[in-house]
């Protein structure tokens, strides 16, 4: 009576305080909490969602954006299925890491994973980020791109659902093993989904 | 509509299960179509109460036991059944049943020891995993003392449940668990450090599971307990030292180190890096180098709790991250090198053969890169090369004392000298590469404790060393003679004898009878010793300070040699220095005057250590009549005096120490006084008719007889100084004793001699020897320290100018081994 069908794993990393916990919140509690706290090494979060009638069980690990955690939360690339980078578009430096970013993804994550790039906080009058130029961004290192809102939750709903979706349809044409409830393994032998052929940049749309 | 799905595929072989499923409502009827229901189902659905609150149904969980283990081919079905029970449940927030589900899993996990217990624990992990995964925390730590439960039960079977990623995740995300409330937030926590422990136990116990060593789950577990321990007391503390406490489960910081300690318990050989190399990407995430208590405290426990013949590897570790962080604060570095001179110690025991050099010449080249790296050493690089001097000699106290005459051997060997014949002087980076590879030096010979000074003096290390005590840099050569002092006393009367003095009375000097070898090798390099410190001592860049050391050297070697067989040599090189002091027309008068304050203080020493009554009563009028007439040639040794000129062209003959009166003296005392009155004495270049053993054993007996003839040539030989008789009693007295006496009763009065000057030794307090002899750490290292306090590394004076190459004949001593090869049987 297991209630889905895939599970996925979905890290997301980036600088402290682009809003990566709002995010999740967002996502899974369908809220914005006030006064959110700096993340402390790992977070985890779940939610089930449908994707063309069948269930999608998403594990979402919010990992803390600050240096000094970062020895942490690169050990938690390798798994993932989906890596969502986030900045923040009303902060050049945050933007400016992204290089940074790609770089500890390279090294630590695997080379099939799904890459999104997000610019959030589009609610915020002092945009310093045009669009534009997180989408180049996005098309120059064969990224999804996507801008959000976590307070207006404007375009979260979305971009978790559009990464269910994407994962599912990687996993169905591989014909890989799904997760079943017989399955002898808990921990999804769907991991090695997708040797996503398609990279090229294809926007979330 | 996927629900029945899952269950139809799930429940196939149940005949009756799809039309059941279909109208199922949990809540509506189960009871009415319980009686089509398969007997372990009902089995299940009767463990629940009605009322979650009244907790699990005692009797029925017995009777579903019973089935369980009657039944054993059934019991995979039974856990697929509970999961999803509770998986419902967990998605209807109906906590209660979900913990009574999770009850009667663990309760079965424990009864079912059966071979099928292995498709029972698919059911239990997925179970587990489900509620890690809930939001809710009470959830979580039932959870994991569920898996605890699980994975300390050891299977008979191996598992082929082979994938413990998730729970590593969760487990080490719970660890940083930043819950608002404080006491939920230590709860989740303890139970995130409780379940990577249980994780690890059970991975490790088990070979076909999961390899917990891979990086993917150490740089999770690793930095999970790190980060819990940081917050603990040791923090703050630097010399805590880490007794294993007993398990404190309710102390987040104490639990994650006893795991800690645990897990680097079981590393073997191949894993240690694994555990190692996150702990120090940690370190340096977190900042924790500077200050570095926490890193110093995290280490020790890392080298207490690993199997010590892998300690080795730990420092390993450690050096390789000095060197990726060459490019680091020098505060990194020193805290790094200062870290691994803490643990060094522990190693130390362990490491035998090529590692040790290997760690040793590891450091010395970090020194050296730390040299090159900038000119003029700025204040925190100086820093840093004292941690890792430290480590050095941390790392060589705790080695048996053979291997530290290697160390020593091969840090020598490291020292840049220039060829005293080529006319290129050494640079300002050589200069302080040398000073700081004699500081090492001298670290290491501060922890080594010398028995017999030939096994401390190989000439393959003596030659060089000599060398350098005369290099052309004054704090070079002080340190010098401070490896000197500390290998060649071995009765601690380095601070007593630290500067000169007349009033050795005082001092409380522990003197004990030199042995056999240490004549022996005294014989034989005494020469060469007191030619190259009395060559150090014509050099006119000499501060008080250097000739203060170089006094030490004479005295020490004073106390621990003197024998009569030796004491005539010593007593040669005295009063050359004295015609040095009377003569040279290098020298300042100054450092003269100091001369001759050395001198005196010598002859007082000698005499004293000696017990020559008559030369004793000599030297104390000696010292009388320069208390008189010239207490600028006593001690204490200045730098400057008053009227210098005018005070150095008086001298009375009345403060001149006189050979022909020393000579008397000895003759008295029954000594051979032959060689004090051989060739001309040392002098700048009297290398080349250096004395030799050959020289020494092979005068004959009539040398005795005409010393009468040889004092007034020695007397001739100090101008404008009168032969002063010595007490008349004395010598009438001596001279019919050598001559009436026999040899026997003449040995006889040596052996008394003997016996009291070891009577000095034996008659002290015991505790005062131990303490005397027992070197403390503590002091040493205090001593050390107060010895880089005085002295800078920038060199003062690197070259001077029209001063001979000072180490001549480098060349002299192999030459000498050649022709007496027998010598170094000793
Ligand atoms: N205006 C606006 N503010 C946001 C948005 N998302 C997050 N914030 C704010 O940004 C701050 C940081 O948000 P977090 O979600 O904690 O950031 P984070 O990326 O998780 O930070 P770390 O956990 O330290 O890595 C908070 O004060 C949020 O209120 C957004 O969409 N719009
Ligand atoms: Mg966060």
């Amino acid at each position: 009576m297991e209630d889905y069908k895939f599970l996925f794993k979905v890290v997301l990393v980036g600088n402290a305080g682009v809003g990566k916990t709002c995010l999740v919140r967002r996502f899974t509690q369908g809220l914005f909490p006030p006064g959110q706290g700096a993340t402390i090494g790992v977070d985890f979060m779940i939610k089930t969602v449908e994707v063309e009638n069948e269930k999608v069980k998403l594990q979402i690990w919010d990992t803390a954006g600050q240096e000094r955690f970062r020895s942490i939360t690169q050990s938690y690339y390798r798994s993932a299925h989906a890596l969502i980078l986030v900045y923040d578009i009303s902060c050049q430096p945050t933007f400016d890491c992204l290089p940074d970013w790609l770089r500890e993804i390279e090294e630590y994550a695997s080379n099939k994973v799904l890459r999104i790039l997000v610019g959030n906080k589009i609610d915020r009058e002092d945009r310093e980020i045009p669009t534009h130029v997180g989408e180049d961004f996005a098309q120059r290192h064969s990224m999804y791109f996507l801008e959000t809102s976590a307070k207006e939750a404007e375009n979260v709903e979305r971009l978790f659902m559009e990464i269910a979706a994407e994962l599912m349809e990687q996993a169905r044409s591989k014909e890989l093993p799904r997760y079943e409830t017989n399955a002898t393994s808990i921990n999804g032998k769907t991991t090695s989904i997708g040797d996503s052929s398609n990279c090229s940049c294809s926007r979330l749309t | 509509m996927s629900l029945v799905k899952c269950c139809f595929e799930a429940d196939a072989p149940g005949v009756f299960e799809p039309v059941i499923q279909k109208c199922i409502d949990p809540g509506c009827c189960c009871w009415c179509c319980s009686a089509l229901r398969p007997r372990y189902k009902r089995l299940v659905d009767n463990i629940f109460p009605v009322n979650p609150q009244d907790g699990l149904v005692k009797n029925n969980m017995e009777k579903l036991t019973f089935y369980s283990l009657s039944s054993p081919e059934k019991l995979d079905r039974i856990g697929e059944y509970l999961f999803q029970r509770a998986s419902r449940d967990i998605y209807r927030r109906r906590n209660g049943f979900v913990i009574i589900a999770m009850e009667a899993m663990d309760q079965l996990l424990v009864a079912c020891h059966a071979q099928t217990l292995n498709l029972f624990v698919e059911s239990f992990l997925k179970m587990v995993q489900k509620l890690l995964e809930s939001s809710e925390p009470q959830l979580q730590i039932l959870a994991t003392q569920s898996f605890v439960r699980f994975a300390n039960i050891e299977e008979d079977t191996p598992s082929y449940h082979t994938r413990y990623d998730f729970f590593v995740s969760k487990f080490s995300a719970m660890c940083h668990s930043n819950h608002n409330d404080l006491a939920i937030r230590k709860q989740i926590r303890l139970a995130g450090i409780q379940g990577l422990q249980g994780v690890v136990r059970k991975t490790l116990s088990d070979d076909l599971v999961e390899n917990i060593w891979e990086p993917v789950h150490m740089d999770k577990i690793v930095p999970s307990l790190l980060y819990n321990m940081q917050n603990s007391r040791y923090f703050e503390k630097e010399n805590a030292t880490p007794e294993s406490p007993a398990e404190e489960r309710s102390d987040p910081p104490q639990f994650a180190e006893s795991c800690m300690r645990e897990l680097v318990g079981r590393a073997s050989f191949g894993h240690i890096r694994c555990v190692i190399r996150p702990v120090l990407r940690h370190l340096d995430l977190h900042q924790l180098w500077v200050p570095n208590y926490f890193a110093i405290h995290t280490f020790r426990i890392i080298m207490f709790s690993i199997q010590s013949q892998y300690s080795y590897t730990v420092v390993e570790a450690l050096m390789t991250h000095l060197d990726e962080n060459s490019k680091s604060t020098p505060k990194i570095r020193t805290s790094i090198a200062d870290t691994l001179s803490k643990i060094i110690s522990i190693a130390a025991g362990e490491s035998v053969g090529p590692s040790v050099l290997e760690i040793i010449n590891s450091l010395l080249s970090h020194l050296r890169v730390s040299v090159t790296r900038n000119l003029p050493s700025s204040n925190d690089e100086q820093l840093y090369q004292e941690a890792l001097i430290n480590a050095l000699g941390e790392f060589a106290n705790h080695l048996p004392d053979y291997q530290k005459i290697e160390i020593m051997m091969f840090i020598m060997s490291k020292v840049p000298y220039s060829e005293p014949d080529s006319t290129a002087s050494v640079g300002k980076g050589d200069v302080l590469l040398q000073s700081i590879l004699l500081k090492s030096l001298l670290k290491v010979g501060t922890k080594y404790q010398t028995i017999h000074l030939n096994t401390t003096f190989p000439i393959s290390f003596l030659e060089p060393l000599l060398r350098m005590s005369l290099a052309p840099d004054p704090e070079m050569r002080l340190l010098v003679q401070k490896i000197l002092h500390t290998l060649i006393d071995r009765h601690r009367n380095i601070d007593k004898l630290a500067t000169p003095t007349v009033n050795i009375g005082n001092l409380e000097l522990v003197i004990e009878k030199s042995s056999r070898p240490d004549v022996i090798f005294v014989r034989k390099h005494g020469p060469e010793i007191y030619q190259a410190l009395y060559e150090s001592l014509e050099l006119p860049s000499n501060t008080v300070e250097n000739i203060e050391a170089v006094y030490t050297t004479l005295a020490l070697l004073a106390v621990e040699l003197a024998t009569e067989e030796t004491v005539l040599e010593l007593l040669r090189l005295v009063l050359s220095l004295q015609d040095l002091a009377l003569t040279s027309g290098q020298i300042s008068n100054s450092l003269k005057f100091n001369l001759h304050a050395v001198v005196m203080s010598l002859l007082v020493l000698i005499s004293y250590v000696c017990n020559i009554t008559s030369l004793m009563d000599y030297a104390s009028k000696l010292v009388e009549a320069r208390e008189k007439e010239a207490v600028h040639l006593l001690p204490e040794l200045k730098s400057r005096y008053d009227g210098e000129s005018q005070l150095s062209t008086r001298l009375p003959p009345s403060v001149i120490i006189d050979q022909a009166v020393v000579s008397e003296c000895l003759k008295g005392a029954g000594l051979d006084t032959g060689k004090l009155q051989q060739g001309p004495g040392y002098s700048s270049s009297s290398l080349q008719h250096r004395h030799s053993w050959v020289d020494s054993t092979g005068r004959s007996s009539m040398a005795d007889i005409n010393a009468g003839g040889a004092e007034l040539d020695s007397a001739g030989s100090s101008p404008g100084v009168q032969k002063k008789l010595p007490g008349e009693e004395l010598t009438f007295e001596s001279m019919k004793r050598i001559l009436t006496e026999s040899g026997e009763t003449r040995r006889e009065a040596e052996e008394e001699r003997r016996l009291q000057l070891s009577q000095l030794f034996r008659t002290a307090p015991f505790q005062d020897l131990v303490v005397k002899t027992q070197p403390k750490h503590d002091m040493l290292q205090n001593k050390l320290s107060e010895i880089f306090n005085t002295l800078t590394v920038e060199p003062r004076n690197p070259i001077q100018p029209g001063i001979p190459p000072a180490d001549a004949k480098p060349s002299q001593t192999p030459a000498y081994e050649v022709h007496f090869p027998e010598l170094f049987v000793y």
